[in-house]
């Protein structure tokens, strides 16, 4: 009887047992599986942060290349100003049309400067500039995208 | 049968209630970018004290008001720097702005 009593027990106990080792086989797996995916999400968002920072780095230097655009643009507009000592006021005593014509030309090219710096489509004329007599010289870099300026 | 009448019919126990959470992408603000400006033209008009009644003259002669808003060559140059100053800070409030949506639409880096 208590040897019966002992087999069934140990029957059971072995079952059990092995009811255990399969629970804990499903929870591995399961863990293995949640594993996998959390590195595949991790390397995901990896990928995606190597993308921002070249994105954030290209944006950047864009913006560094328009900032010093706008150094240039304002050095070459004083230039134009006191080239060669040069004194718009006494140069429109001496030649006061000539003076006037100039100063309505570059007015109206400043103009055409802010209509393009607020997303005005570049006109055929404009793209096509690439000589120095062909650009609006109040903004070259943003009015001839495709004009090279020698030095 | 006893069991049966106890737990009312429901073997297997309640249903389990299940929670989960969808990602919902934040709306678009999708305006369209600034109109273009369209500038009207300025004539600008040199006086000396040489050619004043001249121009005064051809003033009223086009039934212009004779009066004429005058600036000093420097104060003319002053002015040209201060429109481009103007005009570069409009460009690059444009650009960054194009900058931001290529960032945060492009990319899909909506926040």
């Amino acid at each position: 009887m208590i040897f019966a009593v002992l087999i069934i027990t140990g029957i059971a106990g072995a079952g059990m047992y092995v009811m255990k080792l399969r629970a804990d086989n499903a929870t591995l797996k399961a863990n293995q599986i949640q594993l996998e995916t959390a590195i595949t999400e991790q390397n995901k968002v990896l990928e995606q942060q190597k993308e921002d920072f070249t994105a954030i780095l290209e944006s950047n230097k864009k913006l560094n290349v328009l900032i010093n655009t706008f150094k240039k643009d304002l050095q070459d507009l004083d230039k134009r100003f006191t080239k060669k000592n040069r004194d718009i006021g006494k140069l429109a005593i001496d030649r006061t049309k000539s003076i006037e014509r100039i100063i309505n030309k570059g007015s109206a090219n400043a103009a055409r400067c802010i209509e393009l710096a607020s997303g005005a489509e570049h006109t055929e004329e404009e793209l096509k500039a690439t000589l120095k007599s062909e650009i609006n010289p109040e903004c070259p870099a943003l009015a001839n995208p495709n004009y090279v300026e020698h030095q | 049968m006893i069991c049966m009448l106890l737990s009312g019919c429901s073997i297997g126990g309640e249903k389990k209630i299940k929670i989960f959470s969808l990602e919902k992408p934040r709306e678009k603000l999708d305006y369209p970018m600034p109109t273009a400006l369209q500038m009207e033209e300025i004539k600008w008009i040199i006086i000396t004290s040489e050619n004043a009644q001249e121009v005064f003259k051809k003033l009223e002669e086009a039934g212009i008001d004779p009066v004429l808003f005058g600036i000093t060559d420097k104060d003319y140059q002053v002015l040209a720097r201060n429109f481009a100053q103007i005009r570069q800070k409009l460009q690059e409030t444009n650009n960054l702005l194009e900058e931001y949506k290529k960032y945060y639409e492009d990319s899909g880096n909506t926040q």
